[in-house]
């Protein structure tokens, strides 16, 4: 049993996760080897949200710091029992997963130098804690310029994780998100090579020298997927007026997330 | 908290909501108060058509409790609608009020979504209707310009805004409007993506990049377009559907 902290900038699709992850009733019914329980009432609200508001072709909101969101404890804390079968000879493995979604303002202020006093510090110490055995950090963008920005959060945030003593036991799996995009599809594949390492290599490189290599794995995942095994077209619509940064899901009943599982498996699994 | 109705005069603001509470809606409905008690206050029965609200006080506070059928069964949500007069847009009631301009301001701050309605312009009604009791499109275009300063300097938190183009039956084809837009859980012809766009390619034209500027002026918040007619209880309820998906607990 673990406790997991999703982080990644605005709009990088760390509530859709969440919310596809919960949404049982599809996962459930496509995948034999996996099934997983929402436990609490957050994460029971979250799967409502999947079929309400993303299958209805609609974005859920932003997660930000605000009205309803004033400090650490306010924020949604999910709890699921996960069990996975990972092939037909092996036995059943359930573990319970507690993950918080984070605002996507705190990574972004993590770069900035006064963030000593301010409610950042206290969301970001909260993801340090020593309950908390890894990071989910969701990184959207892959064009020119944004290597240099990630590269510069992450820089700052190991440093973070050396002044709460986390250098050596803080697992990180960094996911390439919303990979049902045409130009990152055919690299999920071997995302470390073909998405981090072409995309984002300073930020790659940062992170291989300052993380031991057992607590680090980078992935690629997709919330919406693509519209079918023969058919590669990204099951999303983008927003107008958002440049990008907002998309619907498009097809409900075509809808097959890519790689959801691994990374928590992965960041859940002892040593 | 709830969601909040502004508009200018005359643009049927309190009609939309009386209607709501007409006891045959499909998978929107008001359980209290009753359609008959609000009737019995809003409805002037000599006229035969809804009381102009007072411009006396900046907002009317009334609740109402809503029950719509989403695709994971029904929820209650509790709408508190702040029904406002008209005149409050202008500015020389705003000076003169400015008291009670804050207190509405204050109200709309705390609100999570908001419904604008706004009127039909003379280019889109129909030729049969008297076109001289419209303003024209460059007057619309003009109005909204404002609305685009309002939502910029006084809602800077707003997370939900429907734009309510009233009045449908008098520049559109309802029954083949509503065919298209309708919602019906897990069958719908559209999702409200092809909604938005459906409505906002077709009616919203001359203000695509007023909308744009919201969309960027005011990050975290969803802008979508609606048709409303209280003479077809499907546009009617769309709105109040895509509220509750966003506001049911």
């Amino acid at each position: 049993m673990g406790n997991i902290c999703i982080i990644g900038p605005r709009a990088s699709g760390k509530t859709t996760y969440l919310a596809a992850l919960a949404y049982k009733k599809r996962l459930s019914s496509k995948s034999k080897n996996f099934n997983l329980q929402p436990l609490n009432d957050d994460s029971r609200a979250i799967a409502d949200k999947a079929e309400n508001i993303i299958c209805q072709g609609e974005s859920v909101e932003p997660t930000v710091i605000g009205d309803v969101i004033q400090s650490v404890d306010d924020l949604p804390f999910y709890f699921f029992n996960i069990e996975i079968k990972k092939n037909v000879f092996s036995k059943t493995e359930s573990f319970q997963l507690n993950v918080r979604d984070y605002p996507g303002e705190v990574f972004e202020k993590i770069a900035e130098p006064n963030l000593s006093d301010s409610i950042h510090e206290e969301f970001i110490k909260e993801c340090l804690m020593k309950d908390v055995i890894g990071c989910l950090i969701l990184l959207p963008e892959w064009k020119k310029g944004t290597d240099k920005f990630y590269n510069r959060v992450m820089n700052r945030f190991i440093d973070l994780m050396d002044v709460n003593d986390r250098l050596k036991d803080l697992k990180l799996a960094i996911a390439m998100s919303k990979c049902e995009r045409g130009e990152l599809w055919p690299g999920r594949i071997e995302p470390e090579i073909d998405l981090f390492g072409v995309h984002l290599p300073n930020t790659q490189l940062t992170l291989k020298e300052r993380i031991p290599p057992k607590n680090l794995r980078f992935y690629a995942l997709s919330t919406f997927g693509v519209l079918g095994r023969t058919d590669p077209r990204p099951n999303r619509v983008d927003e107008q007026g958002k440049e990008g940064k907002a998309s619907v899901l498009r097809e409900a009943s075509h809808w097959h997330p890519y790689n959801m599982i691994d990374p928590l498996y992965w960041l859940s699994k002892k040593g | 908290m709830g969601v909040i109705y502004i508009g200018d005069r005359e643009t049927g603001k309190t009609s939309l909501a009386m209607e709501l509470a007409h006891p045959n809606g499909n998978y929107v409905k008001v359980i209290s108060p009753d359609y008959e008690y609000l009737k019995g206050f809003l409805f002037d029965q000599e006229l035969q058509r809804t009381r102009a609200t007072e411009a006396a006080q900046a907002s009317y506070e009334r609740t109402l409790e809503i029950q719509v059928t989403l695709p994971t069964g029904s929820k209650q949500i509790s709408l508190d609608w702040i029904d406002t007069p008209g005149e409050i847009w202008r500015k020389t009631w705003q000076s003169k009020n400015s008291d009670q301009w804050k207190i509405f301001l204050e109200s709309l701050r705390q609100s999570e979504g908001i419904l604008l309605i706004l009127p039909p312009y003379r280019e889109l009604i129909k030729p049969s209707y008297d076109l001289d009791l419209f303003i024209t499109q460059e007057q619309w275009c003009n109005r909204f310009n404002r609305w685009v300063d309002f939502f910029h300097q006084d809602c800077p938190k707003i997370r939900h805004l429907a734009l309510c183009l009233n009045k449908a039956d008098l520049f559109c084809d309802l029954q083949k409007e509503a065919n298209q837009l309708a919602y019906i859980p897990n069958r719908s012809r559209m999702n409200w993506q092809q909604r938005h766009d459906y409505i906002f390619q077709r009616y919203f034209k001359p203000i695509h990049s007023q909308i744009k500027e919201i969309n960027k002026k005011v990050s975290g918040l969803a802008v979508r377009c609606f048709i409303t007619s209280i003479q077809n209880r499907d546009l009617l309820e769309l709105p109040w559907i895509y509220f509750g998906s966003f506001l049911a607990k």
